[in-house]
């Protein structure tokens, strides 16, 4: 009877800790959804009577669907490059015995993910500038770049691994050459880690505000990340009737790729061959 | 069409493993050739070498009287079979076989063509739009080998290609590859561990051991008569009959005594240890003694379908022999076993070489 009633009190706790902690990352979403429709939002996450009011006065910023289209460029310039790098690099450090391989790869990761962007700031931005690519989409294309390759080549080089060397070898034996057997046997089969690659890299560069933030001085190159920003006034107070609208415009893209990817697609974090 | 020759070939792998040692090898033009031995015995990377996959540390390949030492694997004219048929998974069955032909840069509607007759003259014009994972294992090993056919080489090179296939359908590809090369004509290199694909499927064959040939021959011949230990060891579905004898006329065998095989007598001295080799197919079981019979009690029988595998037992002796089905005895009974006489086969004891 004693073991039941503690039984039964363990699920209760449970459920509500859980409970709790659903409602805790929830409510944020909630927020998202409620207030850019709200005449007069606060940070309660509450319904009200609709209204569009909210998006009509952020679209009479200009810097709003400028900086939606530069996110959109800056990421598609980013993922372009980290896909056809990364799948380059993990296919050759797949195929290749090089000594002190694994040990490189690991120091990548842990520098990337260690040294982040905040901290290695400076040097980057010394960099950049005596390059001349200060306010360029090259320059913080370059930055965001340097900052996934790790990852990307670690987690694509799974997916070469796990690719029998035959599939190479048989197109090798028909006369195959290195370029037509990666366009024709490697890169479709490891098309699941490069699609992973793609959405993790936009997702990547369309949150990031630091470097963008930095790099680019011009207000009208800036992407949505950093325009957010502008929602502030002087002395840091948020105006919360535009921010909830614009936060909402600047999440859903994302939330659509992710859908149209993952239906489109597949998402898979694994290698090897579904026969 | 073309002959293979090998000239003192050496693969030595970084870390000086020598998976092929030496090795000379001529194979005929339009021969179906098998390379059997044991895992790890080198016969692969000589596939590979062979095939360009491998660049040889020392020694020559000709492929039909162009040395392609140095060549490309595209560039040596060889189409090749991967045990895991190496089937793209992401192009339809006629896309695959039509592949190697892309790479040829022939036009679509060539290759389409070329493909599809090479598929249908595999049985597999059903399947020519689906992709291999829709295929079962014995439509993909024929999609494999259809693209092969379809790109024409000098050489078929196969690497173990049944090995992936059920038993019963494993017999059924064997006697086809066997009529293909055949009608083909194509000159044919393929590796396999299991001795009965080798012997069935040959017109000769090469028994390797530690990147070296230890036997080259007919399968007959290699069945027949291994040239050594390691071969009458490794050969047979059945284990050959294996006794340390003594020489003292004949051939003292525990108590019994086996006649000396004709044409050995001269080279052997009294009291030399030898080994005498006999297969189970080649020795008859009696039920009563007889000058050249081990005797001994039967303590194991194991069925082999159409017949007995029989094993005797008697002072240290164990023999086995098969008998037809039927004719069995029973286990305890006692028995003979008597071999053939022209059969016999003598070994060295200490090279494990075959006398005379």
């Amino acid at each position: 009877m004693a073991g039941e009633l503690r039984r039964v009190l363990a699920r209760v706790g449970f459920s509500v800790f859980v409970a709790l902690a659903a409602a805790f990352f929830a409510l944020p979403m909630l927020w998202l959804v409620f207030a850019p429709f709200d005449p007069v939002p606060t940070l309660a996450a509450r319904p009200a009577a609709p209204t569009l009011a909210n998006f009509r006065d952020v679209f009479e910023n200009p810097l709003v669907l400028t900086s939606l289209r530069n996110s959109v460029l800056l990421a598609l310039y980013t993922m372009a490059l980290v896909v056809a790098a990364s799948t380059l690099a993990a296919y050759a450090l797949s195929r290749t015995r090089l000594p002190g391989r694994d040990l490189l790869l690991y120091v990548l990761l842990l520098f990337s993910s260690v040294v982040s962007g905040t901290a290695a700031m400076v040097p980057l931005f010394l960099l950049v500038f005596e390059l001349g690519l200060i306010n360029t989409y090259l320059g913080v294309t370059l930055v965001l770049t340097g900052g996934l390759l790790p990852a990307a080549i670690f987690i694509l080089k799974d997916f070469t691994d796990t690719t029998p060397t035959s599939y190479e070898e048989s197109a090798r034996v028909f006369g195959a050459s290195p370029f037509q057997i990666l366009r024709d046997v490697v890169v479709p089969l490891v098309r699941p880690g490069m699609a992973v690659i793609a959405v993790w890299s936009i997702v990547n560069v369309w949150s990031n505000f630091l470097i963008p933030f930095i790099l680019l001085r011009d207000p009208d190159l800036a992407p949505a990340s950093v325009v957010t920003y502008s929602f502030y006034t002087e002395g840091g107070q948020a105006d919360l009737r535009l921010l909830s609208a614009f936060s909402l415009l600047y999440s859903v893209p994302v939330v659509v790729m992710y859908l149209f990817v993952q239906r489109r697609y597949g998402f898979r974090f694994y290698g090897g061959i579904k026969r | 069409m073309a002959e293979v020759v090998l000239s003192s070939l050496v693969k030595e792998f970084p870390g000086g493993v020598r998976a092929i040692d030496r090795l000379d090898l001529h194979i005929a033009d339009g021969e179906f050739f098998a390379l059997l031995g044991p895992s790890g015995c080198g016969k692969t990377t000589l596939l590979r070498t062979i095939a360009g996959l491998e660049a040889p540390t020392g020694g020559s390949i000709e492929i039909g009287g162009r040395d392609v030492t140095r060549v490309q694997p595209g560039g040596r004219d060889v189409a090749m079979v991967f045990q895991d048929y190496a089937l793209y998974p992401h192009m339809t069955v006629v896309d695959n076989i039509a592949y190697p032909l892309k790479v040829k840069r022939v036009p679509r509607a060539e290759r389409h063509r070329t493909a599809a007759e090479a598929g249908s003259s595999l049985q597999l014009e059903a399947t020519m739009d689906r992709r291999p994972g829709q295929l079962s294992g014995g439509q993909q090993q024929r999609v494999a080998l259809a693209r092969a056919i379809a790109y024409r080489p000098k050489v078929f090179l196969f690497d173990e290609p049944l090995s992936n296939l059920d038993a019963r359908l494993r017999l059924e590809a064997r006697t086809f590859l066997k009529r293909l090369q055949h009608e083909l004509g194509t000159t044919t290199v393929y590796v396999t561990h299991d001795q009965s694909e080798a012997l069935a499927l040959a017109d000769r064959m090469a028994v390797m051991e530690a990147g070296r040939i230890r036997q080259l021959g007919t399968p007959v011949e290699v069945f027949r008569r291994p040239a050594n230990l390691f071969v009458a060891g490794f050969i047979g579905s059945t284990p050959m009959n294996l006794f340390e004898a003594t020489v003292d006329g004949g051939l003292r065998v525990g108590r019994s005594r086996l006649p000396v095989p004709a044409g050995v007598e001269g080279q052997l001295a009294t009291g030399q240890q030898v080994v005498v080799g006999v297969r189970p197919e080649y020795a008859a079981l009696a039920d009563h003694g007889r000058p050249g019979a081990i005797d001994g009690t039967v303590v194991l029988l194991e069925s082999l379908g159409s017949a007995f595998l029989v094993s005797v037992e008697g002072d240290g002796v164990r023999a086995q022999v098969t008998v037809p089905e039927g004719r069995q005895p029973a286990v305890g009974d006692q028995a003979f076993v008597v071999p053939d006489p022209e059969r016999l086969l003598v070994y060295g004891k200490d090279d494990g070489e075959l006398v005379g």
